[in-house]
């Protein structure tokens, strides 16, 4: 939660608004990162949260009151996510795609060489490695990182995944599988890794 | 990379992740979602959507909606029913009579374009679809080379 927040006068922190600024504090972190994990873009990804905020607020007599909230948000936020990344790509596919090997359907999995993953986290409660991590998986490309944090973050299974982002199940669980194998690498070699995964 | 490694790798994975915390969001969005509110609270109700205007504008709406309907099909019965809707039809035809001379015209230089490509050799007709083909295929590649080339450029600086 921030520390710092804009001064209220006292009008708006009373009555049903003042609810709802509790309401937001509460939950601006959680709805801001999934954001940002999914269109890896602070700008953006503030955007989204407004937006997020201002559907709450139309709902927040019953949100106000159920122990659901936090998940209507998440999912909201992920809704209006996955709308701006399908708006961009569908802007840009063509010539993103266009004779792209990154994007192609139905490979076979990859080969993955990584440390044992019993190892490779044994340190990851550290915050120097949790940047690492955070930082990893924004240099994932779009396409393997998004089905990634929807799989891993929000729980949605793979073929709702490929419904929602208008692709088939085998490239969903290809991109997913190549998106762990990258991040896998980063972690099994540490921080030093980082640099070598951006090029 | 066999199944269970796969399944390993999908568990250690999933537990990393699931382990980072949230990230911290702007100072500023707190106040930029209050303003946005104040700023649509402060907007009258006609500029909002129906389901924000009051009770008695929506009723009376409805009501004058309804009206105004029942008004429109009422005067087309009567019109319709009376004895000079005969003269008024053939009025309104005498005012739009010049359509039916657009519609001559277009069907005349309709036939002169039919006449005028039937006389072109088919060869030249595949050369120019293949040229304008093989200009639009040459512009897609420039442009999808240029985007991936400063694409790649952006990611890899």
């Amino acid at each position: 939660m921030n520390d710092e927040h804009p001064v209220q006068n006292q009008d708006s922190v009373r009555g049903p608004d003042g609810d709802f600024t509790t309401f937001m504090r509460k939950y601006q972190d959680m709805v801001f990162t999934t954001a940002a994990r999914l269109v890896r873009n602070d700008a953006q990804a503030e955007d989204i949260a407004q937006d997020v905020f201002i559907k709450a607020h139309e709902h927040f007599e019953m949100l106000s009151s159920s122990p659901a909230a936090g998940g209507w948000l998440k999912t909201v936020a992920t809704n209006l996510s996955i709308n701006h990344l399908q708006r961009y790509r569908n802007r840009w596919r063509f010539f993103s795609e266009l004779g792209g090997r990154s994007d192609s359907e139905g490979e076979d999995a990859p080969e993955v060489e990584f440390a044992a993953p019993d190892t490779f986290f044994e340190q990851v409660d550290s915050d120097e490695r949790l940047a690492w991590v955070e930082e990893a998986l924004a240099k994932l490309p779009d396409h393997q990182r998004v089905p990634l944090v929807l799989y891993h973050f929000e729980d949605i299974p793979y073929d709702e995944i490929a419904r929602r982002l208008g692709v088939s199940l085998a490239k969903v669980k290809t991109d997913i599988l190549r998106a762990r194998a990258a991040l896998a690498k980063i972690l099994s070699r540490g921080g030093d890794s980082l640099a070598s995964f951006s090029s | 990379m066999s199944t269970q490694d796969t399944e390993k790798l999908e568990a250690s994975i999933h537990r990393v992740l699931r382990s980072l915390p949230d990230r911290r969001a702007p100072a500023s969005l707190e106040a930029r979602v209050l303003a946005e509110l104040s700023r649509r609270a402060a907007l009258p109700w006609w500029r909002k959507s129906y389901a924000y205007w009051p009770l008695a504008v929506r009723v009376g709406f409805l009501a004058g909606s309804g009206l105004a309907a029942a008004l429109i099909v009422s005067g087309i019965f009567v019109l319709v029913r009376s004895s000079g809707a005969t003269a008024l039809a053939g009025d309104v035809a005498q005012r739009f009579s010049w359509l039916i001379l657009a519609r001559e015209l277009l069907a005349a230089a309709g036939d002169r374009i039919r006449a005028l490509v039937g006389a072109i050799p088919p060869l030249w007709i595949y050369g120019a679809v293949g040229a304008v083909a093989l200009c639009y295929a040459t512009l897609a590649a420039i442009g999808a080379a240029t985007y991936r080339t400063l694409t790649f450029a952006r990611q890899n600086p």
